[in-house]
C-alpha cells in the first residue's frame, strides 16, 4: 500500500531524511519512533507529498506521489503535527471544508461529517469555533478531519498529543479498529504507544532508517531469549536505546 | 471547480469574521463620503458664482456634474484602493503558512490554482462590495437631482465605465497583494511589499517631470492613475483595459508558482 524507496530529502546539506527503503502492506499499523529531530515529520510530510523529495520515490495506493499527486492525495488522511484548523470557523464548517477539498459530493457531506465526529468523539462541539476548543479537541477533529471519506491510508504525525490519559486511550483504540480496513502510520516519541497501537515498527534515528519490523522480531533480535508482555512496555525502552544510541 | 468555490466561500466567511475586510470598507466608504462632500460644494460653488465672473456662462456650459463631482470622487477612489487592497490580500496565503492550515489545502488532491483563484475570487467579491458602496454615492446626485438636464444629470454610462475602471485597478491590486502573500514569510511583509510596488506603480507618473521622451512614454505607460483617468472620462480603451489585466495576469501567475514551489510550512 506505501512503497518508499531511497527517499531522501536535504534541506541545505543537511539530510533530514537518508535513503529511506521501505514497504508497507494494506492493513498494516505502522507505528515511526525516533528523538526529536530523527526525521519523523519530514518523512511524514514526503509521503503525503507536501513535501518534495530531493531523491527517491514514494508510491501510495500505486500511485506516485510527485508524479501523480492527485490521485495519491485522494487515497491519504493526513493529520500534519499542528491540525490545521481555521480559528473563524466551526468544527462542523471545518469538517465540511476539509470534505470538499477532497472531492465529496455535497449530498454525502452531512453524513460523513456525521460518521467521522461519532468515530473521533467531536459530535457534542460541532457548532463550537475550533479557536475555543481544548488541545485535546483540536487533535481529535483533526484526526476526525483526516478520517474524511474513508481514504485507504492514514498517516497521523502524532495523533495523541495533547489528549489526557482516557482520550489517549480511545484515540489508541480507534486507530487499532482502523487497522485492517485502513493502512496506518503514525509517529510517536511515546514509546508506550507504538507498542500498544502498531503491528510493526519503524525506527528512525537522524534520518535514517535503524530497525523495522514487527515488535516480536525487534525483541527476538534486540533482547534475545527475554519473555515480555504487553503490560511490560519498558522493554521498547531498551530497544531504542540500543539503536539510538551507537549512531 | 468545486474546490475553488469551497475554498473562496472559506476565504469570504474568515474575512468577514475577522475586523480587516470591515476596516477597509468602512475607510473606502468615510474618505469616498469626505471627497464627495468637498467635490459636492465646489461643483455648488462654481455654479452659483460662475455668472459673477466674465465668461462664467460659457464655463458653465462646459462643466458638468460627472465631471466635476464624480470623476473627481473615483479619482481618489483609485487612490483608497491601491492603500486598502494589500490589507485584504495580505493573509490570503501568508496567514494559511503562519497558523500551519497550508498543509491541509497542500494534501487535499487540488491544484495549487485551483487555491489562488478560490483567494482571488473571494478578495475580489469584498472589492465589489466597496465599489457598490462607491457607487452609492452617483446613486444619491441622480436620486436627489431628479429631473435635470444636461450637465446637472448624473452621465450613467461614464459612471458605469469609472466603476469598471476601478474594479480593473482593485482586481490588479489584489492579484500583486496575492502574489507578495504568496512570496512574504509573512501577511505584514506582504501588505507592506505590495503597498510599496502598488503605490509606485500609482505614482509612476510623477517620477517623469523634467523627464522627456521615452523615459516619460514608459513612466506613463507603467503608471497606474495614468490609465485610469481615461475609464473616469467615460472611455474604455483596449490598452488600457490590457495594463490591467496584463498586471492581474502577472500577480496571479507569480501567486501561483510560489504556492507550487512552496510546499514547506
Amino acid at each position: 500500500m506505501i512503497e518508499v524507496s531511497g527517499l531522501t530529502k536535504r534541506f541545505r546539506d543537511r539530510a533530514a531524511v537518508d535513503d529511506l527503503t521501505f514497504r508497507i502492506a494494506r492493513g498494516e499499523v505502522v507505528g515511526l519512533l525516533g528523538p526529536n529531530g530523527a526525521g519523523k515529520t519530514t518523512t511524514l510530510r514526503l509521503l503525503t507529498g507536501f513535501l518534495p523529495a530531493t531523491a527517491g520515490s514514494v508510491r501510495v495506493a500505486g500511485f506516485d506521489v510527485f508524479e501523480e499527486p492527485r490521485q495519491a492525495r485522494r487515497r491519504i488522511g493526513y493529520l500534519p503535527e499542528v491540525p490545521p484548523l481555521y480559528d473563524a470557523m466551526t468544527v462542523r464548517g471545518q469538517l465540511r471544508f476539509a470534505a470538499e477539498l477532497k472531492g465529496l459530493r455535497r449530498a454525502l457531506l452531512p453524513a460523513e461529517v456525521d460518521r467521522v465526529s461519532r468515530l473521533t468523539g467531536v459530535n457534542g462541539v460541532l457548532d463550537r469555533l475550533t479557536v475555543n476548543l481544548s488541545k485535546g479537541f483540536r487533535q481529535r477533529v483533526g484526526i476526525a478531519q483526516a478520517l474524511l471519506g474513508d481514504p485507504d491510508v492514514l498517516i497521523l504525525d502524532e495523533p495523541t498529543v495533547g489528549l489526557d490519559p482516557i482520550q489517549i486511550r480511545e484515540v489508541r483504540d480507534l486507530i487499532r479498529s482502523l487497522g485492517g480496513r485502513h493502512t496506518v502510520i503514525l509517529s510517536s516519541h511515546v514509546l508506550p504507544e507504538v507498542a500498544m497501537t502498531c503491528s510493526k515498527v519503524l525506527v528512525l534515528n537522524a534520518g535514517r532508517m535503524v530497525g523495522f519490523d514487527t515488535l516480536d522480531g525487534l525483541i527476538a533480535r534486540h533482547l534475545p531469549g527475554r519473555t515480555v508482555t504487553l503490560d511490560d512496555i519498558a522493554f521498547l525502552e531498551e530497544i531504542f536505546g540500543k539503536l539510538v544510541i551507537p549512531a | 471547480m468545486r474546490a475553488t468555490l469551497a475554498i473562496a466561500r472559506k476565504e469570504l466567511s474568515v474575512t468577514f469574521t475577522t475586523p480587516v475586510a470591515w476596516v477597509v470598507l468602512v475607510v473606502v466608504a468615510f474618505f469616498s463620503a469626505q471627497v464627495f462632500a468637498g467635490a459636492l460644494d465646489g461643483f455648488r460653488l462654481l455654479t452659483s458664482r460662475a455668472g459673477e465672473i466674465p465668461g462664467g456662462a460659457q464655463l458653465l456650459e462646459r462643466v458638468n456634474l460627472t465631471d466635476a463631482v464624480v470623476a473627481r470622487l473615483f479619482g481618489s477612489v483609485g487612490l483608497f484602493l491601491v492603500m486598502t487592497m494589500p490589507f485584504l490580500s495580505m493573509r490570503l496565503v501568508a496567514e494559511e503558512r503562519r497558523t500551519g492550515t497550508f498543509e491541509l489545502l497542500m494534501t487535499a488532491p487540488i491544484r495549487p490554482v485551483e487555491i489562488v483563484a478560490g483567494k482571488y475570487l473571494a478578495s475580489l467579491a469584498v472589492l465589489a462590495v466597496a465599489l457598490l458602496l462607491v457607487a452609492l454615492f452617483p446613486a444619491f446626485l441622480s436620486v436627489a437631482g431628479r429631473g435635470a438636464q444636461g450637465g446637472g444629470a448624473v452621465e450613467w454610462p461614464t459612471v458605469a465605465a469609472g466603476l469598471l475602471g476601478l474594479f480593473l485597478l482593485g482586481a490588479a491590486a489584489l492579484a500583486v497583494g496575492i502574489a507578495f502573500s504568496a512570496l512574504a514569510g509573512t501577511p505584514v511583509v506582504a501588505a507592506l511589499l505590495s503597498l510599496l510596488v502598488l503605490l509606485g506603480l500609482w505614482l509612476a507618473g510623477m517620477f517623469t517631470v523634467g523627464a522627456g521622451g521615452a523615459a516619460r512614454n514608459l513612466a506613463a505607460g507603467l503608471s497606474a492613475s495614468e490609465h485610469l483617468a481615461p475609464f473616469l472620462q467615460g472611455r474604455i480603451a483596449l490598452p488600457d483595459v490590457l495594463y490591467y489585466l496584463s498586471l492581474c495576469a502577472l500577480g496571479l501567475f507569480v501567486a501561483e508558482r510560489a504556492v507550487e514551489g512552496r510546499r514547506w510550512a
